[in-house]
């Protein structure tokens, strides 16, 4: 019996001090006859209102305390005690202003006035001789600086709110709580309670001397809600960086880095794009004021394929191409450029490769603009590589991001084709186009020496990153508020 | 890209279907829905595909695409007695001139709209913002032949279009809005470019602005057109306008163009290109085992035309508005566009492959596990910075090896960093009213004399920072890495003196830590106490 309450020792000292008080008891009373700390003794206050052998009644409890000035009355007198005690006889009041304070005197002469204690005759104070201690000055000698109840001065309220008024005294409220024991309490405590130590902590001596397996231990509350804790962790942009990463190591594919200063030569011309193309413009690239060296091996190839494609049926460009363009440096506007160079170093089929990096676009920044973003690429070359491998790669690819519903639409890049736009279907946005891939041109491969045909695939991270992550702005991502760090889940990707 | 604006009434006579199919099919011909309205529909072509720049062109497509009509669309053309003569003077300053001679054209509000845009769109597309190609569209009715297209003296006064006082070519440049926005492309020329009538009446000062008395209005039947440029991208350019207008009824006429060597040319040659396509090449690129007859259907459907048939070898000819065709791919690109990329069978590849990690990223992820186990939480910051944070308020002197970008976007971002910690010091700035302590880092990349490098970083900030715990996080993180390193007294005046340390290896400096200056903590806002380290890691 009793058990079912599950109580600690000192729930139980609490109780039994409760049953020590005729009505009830405040938490300072409760601590004094429990021997506890009051915050210790409440909490076990709460848990017997809890489980009903206890009540914990709050009330807002009305007390009042001595201002400043109510401090010097009661030290020295209230301003009218004052002047009466200086004076025996009929006194002009600018003698007194002169002798005490004015501004005392100002306020004196009301209440001398109004007590019955003087009369204000042609600027002179007459003394009537009757001035017994008033109950205002009586109570201000029961303040004694504590805060008080209107039932501990003992006085009428009338009082205490004419001392208000003379701001002498101030109003304050406080919560009062007061615990008594109730009749299931009573009922329990009749029933025998048996006092017995508790261990909080378990010590290493009470290990070492297997003390422990004399004693009780203190069952916590498991109901309590515990602070929350964060654990420093690597960012969540990161990681679905490193899921992309994952899926392509799965899947064979060789991860490759580059430089982000690029030539105009790895990042366009070698891509086949006309150097008029408006991509390659101010406006839309960091262009660098330094330059760099062409690659002599490839540089007469890529001159006969812009200028008139060179040894194949592609009609080229036409017009002149300029080495003074091509050796231009630029903050690479796509990792192809690094992808492009790799594939030229490493002609020997079969690659499979991939370049997860940072991009650069001169755009102005806003919610969805960056200048310099996360892009990804895959590209395979190998014999006989068609059209239909390449849909089969990005449906692979798409399945293990978890996009499950994928189709294929034309698109157009410059560098591919055929080129194609996937979509995927994301719930509550319908389809969604997300990156873009193709067969590279011939007029790329060719000059670079790379005999067989290349697929290629690419898509922005950021924009992956927006629909896994429920970002509304890409800054997020790159200026983070470290409270959405802390609170990110390291299972929501 | 051009977004073009098709009006569903005009769209659906001209292609001869409902609205419904259209807009269902039109995407899987490629392009972009970008708006659909109560009357029209807004569509994003690709820039590759300038003949799909207007309704008529549009239409044309589609009629093939949606199987109501095939192969290549015909279009006769007349030849006319009409001349221009190109003057030598102009072969230097924009020589390439193509014209033709539409009549019979009955334009209504929406086929002059569609004629105006189209032009705009071709300016753009095909003709670099006119520099490359520009197209003048006139009335023939108060104009009387030969032409003659020649360099004139700045000084030569006409009336430009929407003006009602002749003034100066040059005064256009300086004052006629369309002068102003297009003066770049005549710069540094002494004469400028211009088409007159017999009677000295000008057609248009290419690539600025027609003439007012040539102004096309709905009234207008029998149009000249001008096509100007530097490039062959002219003829397509004019071949894409009249095969347009003839769409919409109008009778094509040819022009004579009389070369100043003598020789003549005659303009719009609207001529297919024949390409030879082998039935080989097309199941290779495409993975698709096509027969010889679904290759003819698919290129029909896209409109090419079939001159020939031999065994697996086709002679395919190119519509003359084509400027996308370079190589067979782009052939081939139309097929499987006709076949339905829908019903091709994505095929993962066979070859046999191993994946591998860069030792880059094997790296950064060693780096990333011993940081978050000292618990430092990661951040991504921009790599584009400004020397106001990488410098000024890092209290540093501004180092040679920078790499400042020549046409910044904003003041914040005109350089690359060569060093980490500036951005962590903006982060732990932007997070203040974040609980303390904050502790990040980053492992990322930094450009050094134009190359990447690659460097950890991180900082702490708390009421309690201090050198201690600086020193320690590094020696943790050092132990980690296995490597063995010194300290020695460090000049960097970010740090507090006597609160500093450079971090050697092998007697090279790699990085550096400490006590952040009291003025660079001020200078990002922060008001406690910051330590941190950054080190080139060395991969």
């Amino acid at each position: 019996m009793g058990a079912q309450y599950n109580l600690t020792t000192n729930d139980k000292n609490v109780l039994l001090a409760l049953d020590e008080f005729s009505s009830s008891a405040t938490p300072q009373e409760l601590a004094k006859e429990s021997l506890l700390k009051i915050e210790t003794a409440m909490q076990s206050a709460y848990l017997l209102a809890e489980v009903g052998l206890a009540r914990v009644d709050e009330e807002l409890i009305e007390t009042y305390l001595l201002t400043a000035e109510g401090i010097e009355c009661a030290k020295d007198g209230l301003p009218e005690r004052q002047i009466i005690d200086a004076i025996s006889e009929p006194t002009s009041i600018d003698d007194l202003k002169q002798r005490l304070s004015p501004n005392m005197v100002g306020i004196a002469t009301g209440w001398l006035r109004r007590k019955g204690w003087a009369n204000i005759d042609k600027g002179m104070i007459v003394p009537t001789g009757n001035s017994d201690m008033g109950n205002d000055e009586i109570v201000l000698e029961l303040f004694k600086e504590h805060a008080q109840t209107i039932d501990e001065l003992g006085a009428d309220k009338k009082i205490v709110t004419d001392l208000i008024k003379r701001k002498l005294v101030s109003k304050h409220e406080k919560k009062h709580r007061l615990i008594s024991i109730t009749d299931a309490g009573k009922a329990f405590i009749a029933e025998g309670i048996v006092i017995e130590d508790e261990i909080t902590q378990i010590t290493s001596e009470l290990l070492k001397s297997g003390e422990w397996k004399n004693k009780n231990f203190r069952p916590y509350n498991i109901n309590t809600k515990p602070k929350p804790v964060y654990g420093a962790k690597t960012h969540p942009y990161q990681r679905l960086i490193d899921q992309m990463r994952q899926i392509f190591l799965e899947m064979g594919f060789t991860e490759i880095k580059g430089d982000i200063v690029q030539s105009s030569f790895w990042n366009f011309d070698a891509l086949f794009q006309p150097q008029d193309h408006p991509a390659r413009e101010m406006q839309d690239t960091f262009h660098l004021s330094s330059t760099s060296e062409l690659p002599s091996e490839y540089t007469d190839n890529v001159r006969a394929m812009h200028e008139h494609g060179g040894d194949t049926d592609s009609t080229g460009w036409g017009g002149k191409w300029s080495e003074e363009i091509a050796g231009k440096n630029v903050l690479r506007t796509h990792t192809t450029a690094v992808t492009i160079k790799y594939l030229a170093d490493n002609p020997q089929a079969p690659v499979k490769a991939f370049c997860i990096d940072r991009a650069y676009r001169r755009e102005t920044i806003d919610p969805t603009h960056t200048p310099e973003f996360e892009q990804l690429e895959g590209v395979v070359m190998d014999e006989n590589m068609s059209f239909a491998n390449l849909l089969g790669c990005l449906a692979e690819f798409y399945h293990r991001m978890g996009f499950e519903d994928v189709r294929f639409r034309p698109g157009y890049f410059p560098y591919t084709e055929p080129s194609v736009e996937p979509e995927v279907y994301v719930e509550g946005m319908g389809w969604v186009e997300l990156g873009g891939a193709g067969v590279f041109r011939k007029e790329v491969t060719e000059p670079l020496g790379i005999k067989h045909p290349v697929l290629a695939w690419g898509l922005g991270v950021s924009r992956v990153a927006m629909l896994k992550l429920g970002l509304r702005d890409l800054r997020e991502l790159y200026q983070s508020d470290i409270d959405w760090l802390r609170k990110s889940e390291v299972c929501e990707l | 890209m051009p977004i073009i604006t098709l009006q569903y009434d005009d769209m659906e006579n001209l292609t001869r279907a409902d609205r419904d199919t259209i807009i269902d099919r039109v995407p899987m011909i490629g392009a972009d829905i970008e708006r659909v309205e109560k009357e029209s529909i807004d569509i994003e072509f690709f820039p590759d595909r300038p003949d799909l720049y207007s309704v008529e062109g549009v239409a044309r497509a589609m009629r093939g695409f949606l199987d109501i009509e095939k192969g290549l669309c015909e279009y006769e053309v007349t030849p006319s007695d009409i001349k221009i003569t190109l003057d030598k003077d102009i072969e230097d300053i924009r020589p390439v001139l193509g014209c033709a001679i539409v009549r019979g054209v009955r334009f209504d509000t929406n086929s002059i709209k569609s004629l105006m845009d189209l032009q705009e769109d071709l300016h753009w597309g095909l003709g670099r913002d006119r520099k490359k190609v520009s197209i003048g569209v006139h009335d023939m009715a108060n104009i009387k032949a030969p032409f003659r297209y020649l360099a004139a003296d700045p000084d030569f006064e006409f009336i430009p279009l929407d003006f009602t006082e002749p003034m100066s070519m040059r005064d256009i440049l300086e004052k006629h809005p369309k002068g102003v926005g297009f003066a770049h492309l005549v710069e540094g020329f002494d004469k400028y470019p211009l088409i007159l009538d017999a009677n000295d009446n000008v057609l248009s000062f290419p690539p600025i602005i027609n003439g007012n008395l040539t102004r096309v209005e709905e009234s207008t039947t029998d149009l000249f057109i001008d096509v100007t440029g530097l490039a062959d991208a002219v003829y397509t350019s004019l071949n894409i306008v009249v095969t347009s207008l003839a769409e919409r009824g109008g009778k094509v006429e040819s022009v004579k163009i009389m070369m100043p060597d003598g020789s003549t040319k005659i303009t719009p040659d609207l001529t297919p290109r024949v390409h030879k396509v082998t039935r080989q090449e097309v199941v290779s690129l495409l993975g698709i085992d096509l027969s010889m007859d679904e290759i003819v259907t698919q290129l029909e459907k896209m409109r090419f035309g079939i001159r020939k048939i031999d065994g697996e070898i086709l002679e395919v000819e190119i519509a003359s508005y084509r400027a996308d065709i370079l190589n067979i791919d782009d052939i081939i690109e139309d097929i499987a566009i006709g076949y339905g990329y829908e019903n091709i069978v994505p095929d993962f590849p066979k070859s046999s492959t191993v994946g591998k990690a860069h030792e880059i990223s094997i790296a950064r992820t060693a780096m990333r596990e011993i940081m978050v186990g000292l618990g430092y939480s990661e951040v991504m910051p921009f790599t584009l910075t400004s020397e106001r944070v990488h410098f000024e308020w890092m209290c540093r002197d501004s180092t040679d090896d920078v790499t400042p970008v020549l046409h910044p976007i904003s003041e914040d971002q005109t350089m690359l960093r060569t060093t980490i910690l500036p951005n962590l010091m903006e982060i732990l700035s932007m997070n203040q009213h974040r609980e303390l302590p904050q502790r990040i880092f980053e492992v990322g990349e930094v450009v050094v004399n134009i190359n990447n490098r690659r460097h950890l970083a991180a900082v702490s900030i708390h009421p309690q920072a201090n050198f201690t715990e600086v020193r320690e996080l590094v020696d943790a993180m050092m132990r980690e890495r296995m490597v063995d390193y010194e300290v020695v007294e460090s000049q960097d005046t970010a740090f507090m003196e006597g609160r500093r340390a450079d971090i050697l290896v092998d007697g090279e400096k790699v990085g550096v830590m400490g006590e952040f200056y009291p003025e660079v903590v001020t200078n990002f806002g922060l008001g406690q106490p910051v330590v941190g380290f950054e080190i080139d890691i060395k991969v």
